[in-house]
């Protein structure tokens, strides 16, 4: 990993200098006031301000809808997919977790076609961030697993940059930037909420049924997290005989995730509230032992009942047990 | 777990050579898989499964109801009772199909040899059981005496019944059928006792100290088994489940087979009940 200071007045040029590796996406406020990733075609748009956006970044290398299959004449072939080269600037550290962990999902074992595709052609460029009144990783985070990360110095930014695409990014803009010496520890969190004992989910704490009973299947708190990544794959045919095969984001709080023809898994919303809390902070095989709750707190922002699986954690402070691991790398 | 070389995401083309029907909802179909498919068919292990797709319609988790033939044959036990098993059963004998797999894991039968093996099926379980059947009696010296022990709701119901009498009056196999109810059995048809699989258990004498168990059946089936079965002295690991759960991928990724922190497509289907004591879900 290295080092390089740049002043804030040099920020417009860095962003133009990124467009040379793709499009280039960031942080912006919608008329609604709601913070999104989104295109930057214009560079006033970009609020590096943002507390988190809504939808996280995982849309980018997971979207809502993905093609993954055609058939013609009953013959299936992966759909051909040429995924536009994407920087997104200005993710926040526990959002590079999430990421990190998704690699970890699409990448570790048998790589997803697309997934992979898709992350190849992505640029993660990090920036530190201002904890908000729902997010709880330890302390404000000034690193992740990305290729280029800025962390607010006086009067500018330091930029560390690791592996390849970081280093490329980096000499394409030496123009703009000055020697630096790393200026404090540059960490990233990684778990928020340390791996939890999955026999929690049978506790006795009265908050099971408070939060089975109010519990609306919204989903909400699924959709928003940046490693909910459950799907469902679907089969469309066309009018002239072929078809697709669709991967779409599935959701753990709707009824149907544990159905089938005669019987259903997970009936009951406490059945589908334990799923979400063995899978979030105690992880399925083959990442049994791994939490993925980064501590956005996003779920807990959307849900509009006010539920908070982390009242269920045990430990007085989960938050804290967690050291901050080393910046590295994206791939 | 098997290494897989080919790509588990794209079903391999598949043709549908004929239809048998069992009964009124179910069908034993034959399907030949594309010459490619041939090698990691071959590496098939009873009890585990394949993703069968019907284009237009879906795709779904069936376990093989015999093994994979050098040629890549496959003879898969459907019954109909939704989308995608719908289209399957009308679908034209000739017709395109597309086969992902085999995934997940089967019956440990490596460990197996030398051993009693004891089977217990009810209702369609009897399909995954019978490829571990037709594993055992490919190499009967290899393995002690075999059981089936079936269970159907009415007689109309039994699937295989003349095949597993053949094998019964061969001495290859000792089989004991039962039904939960018989509203009137003509003379002549075959016999068969009236009760329910744990019954039929209870009065069964066999070596539980050395004895494989494996079972499948409806959810229900299960819960009612397992307690006999330690009962008769049969230890929790050499008690084999074949569970079913809702899958969409087959490769561990969905996340809709979970039963706790296990996934069935991957961990499972079949399971030992020392596995699964641990998991309230399991059973
Ligand atoms: C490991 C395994 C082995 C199986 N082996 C056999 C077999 O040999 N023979 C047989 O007839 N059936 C078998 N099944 C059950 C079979 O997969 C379901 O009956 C089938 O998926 C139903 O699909 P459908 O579209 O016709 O039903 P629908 O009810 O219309 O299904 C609705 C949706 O739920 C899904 N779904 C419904 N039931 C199941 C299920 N049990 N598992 C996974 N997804 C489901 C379907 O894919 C579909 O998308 C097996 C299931 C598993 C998990
Ligand atoms: S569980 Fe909640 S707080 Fe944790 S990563 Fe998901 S949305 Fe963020
Ligand atoms: S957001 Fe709240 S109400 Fe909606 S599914 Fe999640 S926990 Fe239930
Ligand atoms: S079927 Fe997708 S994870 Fe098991």
């Amino acid at each position: 990993m290295e080092h390089a200071y740049f002043k804030q007045t040099q920020l417009g040029p860095l962003l133009e200098t990124l467009r040379l590796f793709g499009e280039l996406h960031g942080p912006v406020l919608s008329e609604a006031g709601v913070a999104s990733f989104a295109a930057l075609d214009d560079l006033g748009a970009l609020r590096l301000d943002y507390g988190k956006t809504r939808i996280p970044p995982k849309k980018y290398l997971f979207p809502f809808r993905e093609e993954l299959l055609q058939y013609r004449d009953g013959i299936y072939r992966q759909s051909p997919l040429d995924p536009p080269n994407i920087v997104l600037f200005g993710v926040h550290p526990c959002d590079l977790a999430a990421i990190a962990y998704l690699d970890r999902v699409f990448l570790a074992e048998r790589p997803e076609p697309a997934y992979a595709l898709r992350r190849e052609r992505l640029t993660l460029v990090g920036v530190s961030c201002e904890p908000d009144d729902f997010c709880f990783c330890s302390q404000p985070q000034e690193g992740g697993a990305c290729d280029l990360f800025l962390a607010p110095r006086k009067d500018g930014f330091q930029l560390a940059f690791a592996g390849a695409k970081g280093a490329a990014l980096a000499e394409a803009a030496r123009g703009l930037l000055s020697e630096a010496r790393p200026e404090g520890e540059m960490s990233a969190p990684f778990r928020a909420i340390p791996a939890q004992d999955p026999q929690l989910r049978f506790s006795d704490h009265p908050l099971w049924q408070k939060f089975a009973l109010t519990c609306v299947s919204c989903g909400a708190c699924s959709v928003c997290c940046p490693t909910c990544y459950c799907f469902d794959l679907r089969e469309y045919p066309s009018l002239d005989g072929g078809g697709t095969r669709l991967r779409e984001w599935d959701n753990c709080l709707f009824a149907t995730h544990g159905e089938v023809a005669g019987a259903n898994f997970r009936a009951s919303r406490l059945d589908r509230l334990r799923y979400r809390f063995l899978h979030k902070y105690c992880g399925f095989s083959p990442l049994e032992g791994m939490s993925s709750c980064v501590g956005c707190g996003r779920c807990k922002e959307v849900c509009p009942v006010d539920i908070d699986l982390r009242e269920l954690c045990g430990g007085p402070d989960a938050a804290a047990a967690v050291p901050p691991a080393p910046l590295r790398p994206a791939s | 777990m098997n290494r897989t070389t080919f790509d588990p995401h794209t079903p391999f083309a598949a043709t549908l050579l004929d239809r048998r029907s069992l009964s009124e909802d179910t069908a034993l179909f034959s399907v030949l898989a594309e010459p490619a498919a041939v090698e990691p068919l071959a590496r098939f292990l009873p009890g585990q499964f394949l993703q069968l797709s019907v284009p237009g319609a879906g795709e779904i988790p069936i376990s093989p109801a015999d093994l994979p033939s050098a040629d890549g044959t496959l003879q898969l036990c459907v019954r109909r009772v939704g989308h995608v098993t719908e289209h399957l059963h009308r679908a034209e004998i000739g017709c395109k199909l597309g086969v992902r797999g085999p995934f997940g894991v089967g019956f440990p039968v490596e460990e197996m040899t030398g051993r009693p093996v004891l089977l217990l099926a009810g209702g369609l379980g009897i399909a995954p059981l019978r490829s571990l059947i037709c594993y055992l009696l490919r190499q009967p010296e290899r393995f002690g005496e075999i059981t089936l022990m079936y269970g159907a709701k009415q007689p109309q119901l039994m699937l295989f019944r003349e095949e597993l009498s053949v094998l019964a009056a061969q001495g290859r196999l000792r089989l004991y059928l039962t039904v939960d109810f018989a509203p009137q059995q003509p003379t002549g048809d075959f016999s068969c006792a009236v009760g329910l699989l744990p019954e039929l258990l209870q009065g069964f004498v066999f070596d539980a100290q050395r004895s494989y168990v494996a079972v499948c059946g409806p959810p229900p089936l299960y819960r009612c088994l397992m307690d006999e079965l330690l009962g008769a002295g049969v230890a929790a690991e050499r008690i084999l489940l074949s569970l079913e759960r809702r899958m969409r991928c087959g490769i561990g990724r969905c996340c809709h087979c979970a039963l706790g922190q296990k996934l069935c497509c991957i961990d499972g289907p079949v399971f030992r009940l020392s596995e699964l004591q641990r998991i309230p879900e399991a059973l």
